[in-house]
């Protein structure tokens, strides 16, 4: 699947090659334009953009292949299987962005670093059929916090509009993974100890970037808006982040002993998100001292 | 060159190419390197004593346990096959009948054998195929109450018990069940026999019985000899042991033996509830010595009168001997020796969370080892784990 998605790539932006040479081909001379407004237009069609943006994520995973520690000998493992939870839990992110613009199309370096959050639950219940009050119910929850650099290249195409300008954005990106921790929290329902006995163990909290794979990566899709304010641009931004490599680390499985021993273990996993950041845009290129940099047509 | 929009593309191809290369591949089907694997039964009141593991032919691993009836105070036979990538295959309760069982499990063209008890006492050799589909039993030349065995130079070796003559019995027993034997004396009296009784219905000290072969012919068993939990040198034909070391009475003796060359062996000894490890000690193998006077590594972290484990092997071209015990703390200890010089050379805990308990440790055909062991899940269910470290994580304990 990996391979499909940059092939599909490949193609996509080998397509882009031919696509922009005919379209230049195709583009009409303006001898008959005043040379200051062609100048005008000529730098406008060029420009560096610095800046910077932060906001909010929540995340999904997708179990490419699921692993446990328990095994089950006498019911089906999928009654114990990991349920995660779906775009729920918030993390962060935090990027910087140099971007350079041209005839509407924009390429984007946005170094980003962002703290992911997700969590799943596995249940286990033990019972004595000739006897309802031995049974002993528990719900395993393991969170997962997870930092990445992300290093993302983008390419954006603005749309239409002046002062607000709406774009769209598809890119594709590396992560880095800077630390991780777990934590894991058992609850519980105990029938057998003479009455209905709710319980909470102090959770297992641990250091986890081991278990997590040094680097994942994935495609970028969007959408956002510029809002012109001056000299600046200010930049309201969606991002979905559609993770393509396994983020768990393979060799590293099983090496925690703490999350061992209390039966948790990761799966193969891809992680997908939706970030929505605020931000604005500092403009590198001026033509003159009071010289707006937005586009003013 | 630079300014042709091309050649960013195409460096953009190649940014992606190595992206795509610097990200974790998913786990081929088989993870069989390493591993941990808790077998779960859903019944409240089940519970599971791994006595012995062995790799199967195809990669796999057979746990050979006992398990609690309801019907009895022995203890009933659980058989389970995981794949070689620890999950769960297949399993075989045993009826109520066979009882007991006793390790080693042995495999012998194609089936896996070990001895095991019948309810009236009487000690049989059973057999059962790799893929657990059907058991069959050989009564054991009418020995009774089956402590310890061995298998070496097509018979089995199988240290027993019995109560008439009340005398530790050694025998040699083919794979047909028939049998030579030699009997010593335990002592007289009631009082003698009561440990050892309580040993087979799990109403008391758990006894680390064992037999090995050291030459052609001689032969040890640790077990009861003249009122003491003793290791007893013996060539099976004279009616008086060659050597005995003593422990003390059933307080103390080997919780542990394996022969490594000469009269030197791996020994661990209980001594009142104090644990010691002794990886390279030269025991007399003729005329009474005492266990008493062994002191090596004093092991406090250990329960008291540990269940003990000895593996030699060789790892990353060292032979060491490799000790499994369970810990106060609930886990499971690994404590690694060089066994020529007896050197320690490092330690490895199993388990975390819930409590683990050794049941045995065993070399995999990869280089790497598989403790089986119990855990208690939740912290009362007693199940199955099979905990497999791969070659390079042991090859960390010997560097």
């Amino acid at each position: 699947m990996k391979r499909f998605y940059f092939v599909l790539l490949c193609c996509l932006i080998l397509g882009m090659q031919a696509y922009g040479q005919d379209k230049k081909k195709r583009t009409p001379t303006t001898f008959n334009k005043q040379k200051k407004t062609k100048e005008n237009d000529q730098f406008l069609q060029k420009q560096w953009w610095l800046g910077f943006k932060g906001g909010a994520n929540v995340s999904k995973i997708d179990v490419e292949s699921a692993y446990a520690i328990y095994s089950p000998i006498n019911y089906d493992a999928a009654e114990t299987g990991k349920q995660y939870d779906e775009f729920k839990h918030p993390g962060s992110q935090f990027s910087f962005e140099v971007s350079f613009y041209f005839k509407g199309f924009t390429a984007s370096f946005q170094p980003t670093f962002q703290h992911s959050r997700f969590r799943y639950t596995t249940d286990y219940t033990w019972n004595n059929s000739e006897d309802a009050s031995e049974m002993l119910q528990t719900t395993y929850a393991s969170e997962q916090k997870v930092n990445h650099l992300l290093l993302p290249l983008i390419l954006k195409y603005e749309v239409i509009g002046n002062k607000l300008r709406p774009y769209i954005q598809v890119g594709v990106f590396q992560a880095i993974c800077l630390d991780a921790s777990k934590s894991i929290t058992v609850t519980g329902i105990d029938y057998a100890s003479g009455g209905t006995n709710e319980f909470e163990r102090d959770p297992i909290v641990v250091g986890a970037k081991d278990l997590f794979a040094k680097y994942y990566w994935g495609l970028i899709g969007g959408a956002g808006v510029y809002y012109n304010l001056g000299n600046v641009r200010l930049n309201l931004d969606i991002q979905y982040k559609h993770g393509l490599s396994n983020i768990a680390s393979v060799e590293n499985r099983y090496d925690n002993d703490m999350l061992v021993g209390a039966g948790d273990v990761l799966d193969d996993m891809n992680l997908n998100s939706v970030a929505v950041s605020v931000g604005c845009l500092f403009p590198m290129r001026f033509l003159t001292s009071g010289f707006k940099s937005l586009d003013r047509k | 060159m630079l300014q042709n929009p091309f050649i960013y593309r195409a460096l953009l191809v190649l940014i992606m190419a190595l992206l795509v290369q610097c990200s974790e591949d998913p786990a081929s089907d088989t993870q069989t390197e390493k591993f941990t694997s808790i077998y779960d039964n859903r019944k409240f009141n089940a519970t599971y004593v791994p006595i012995d593991v062995q790799q199967t032919p195809d990669g796999g691993y057979l746990v050979l346990s006992a398990r609690k009836l309801t019907s009895s105070n022995y203890s009933g036979i659980h058989l389970l096959k995981a794949d070689a990538s620890g999950n769960f295959v297949r399993e075989m309760e045993v009826g109520d009948t066979l009882t007991n069982p006793v390790a080693r499990l042995t495999l012998i063209n194609d089936r896996f054998y070990f001895f095991c008890m019948s309810t009236n006492t009487t000690a049989l050799l059973a057999s059962v195929d790799e893929n657990l589909d059907a058991l069959s039993t050989t009564n054991a030349g009418g020995l009774t109450y089956p402590a310890a065995t061995m298998y070496s130079d097509n018979f089995f070796y199988l240290l027993s018990y019995n109560n008439e003559s009340k005398e530790s019995v050694i025998s040699r027993v083919g794979l047909d069940g028939s049998s030579a034997s030699k009997g010593y004396t335990i002592g007289v009296g009631e009082d003698v026999e009561e440990p050892i009784i309580n040993h087979y219905l799990h109403n008391g000290k758990h006894f680390p019985f064992d037999i090995g072969k050291i030459s052609a012919n001689l032969y040890y068993f640790n077990g009861f000899f003249d009122y003491t939990f003793s290791l007893v040198f013996t060539d099976m034909s004279a009616d008086a042991p060659l050597g005995v070391v003593a422990g003390q009475h059933d307080d103390g003796g080997f919780s542990a033996v394996a022969h490594l060359n000469g009269s030197n062996f791996a020994t661990a000894r209980f001594n009142f509830g104090d644990n010691f490890l002794l990886p390279r000690t030269a025991l007399a193998m003729s005329g009474p010595s005492s266990s008493t006077g062994l002191n090596d590594h004093a092991l406090p972290e250990l329960v008291p009168n540990a269940k003990v484990k000895i593996l030699r092997a060789t790892i990353d071209n060292k032979n060491v001997i490799i000790y499994a015990s369970d810990t106060k703390s609930g886990q499971i200890g690994l404590f690694f020796y060089d066994e020529a010089t007896g050197e320690f050379l490092s330690a490895r805990y199993l388990g975390f969370a819930n409590p683990f308990e050794i049941g045995n440790v065993i070399s995999t055909t990869d280089g790497g080892v598989a403790v089986c062991g119990t855990t208690y899940l939740s912290g009362r269910f007693p199940r199955i784990c099979i905990i497999k470290l791969s070659k390079e994580d042991v090859a960390e304990n010997v560097e």
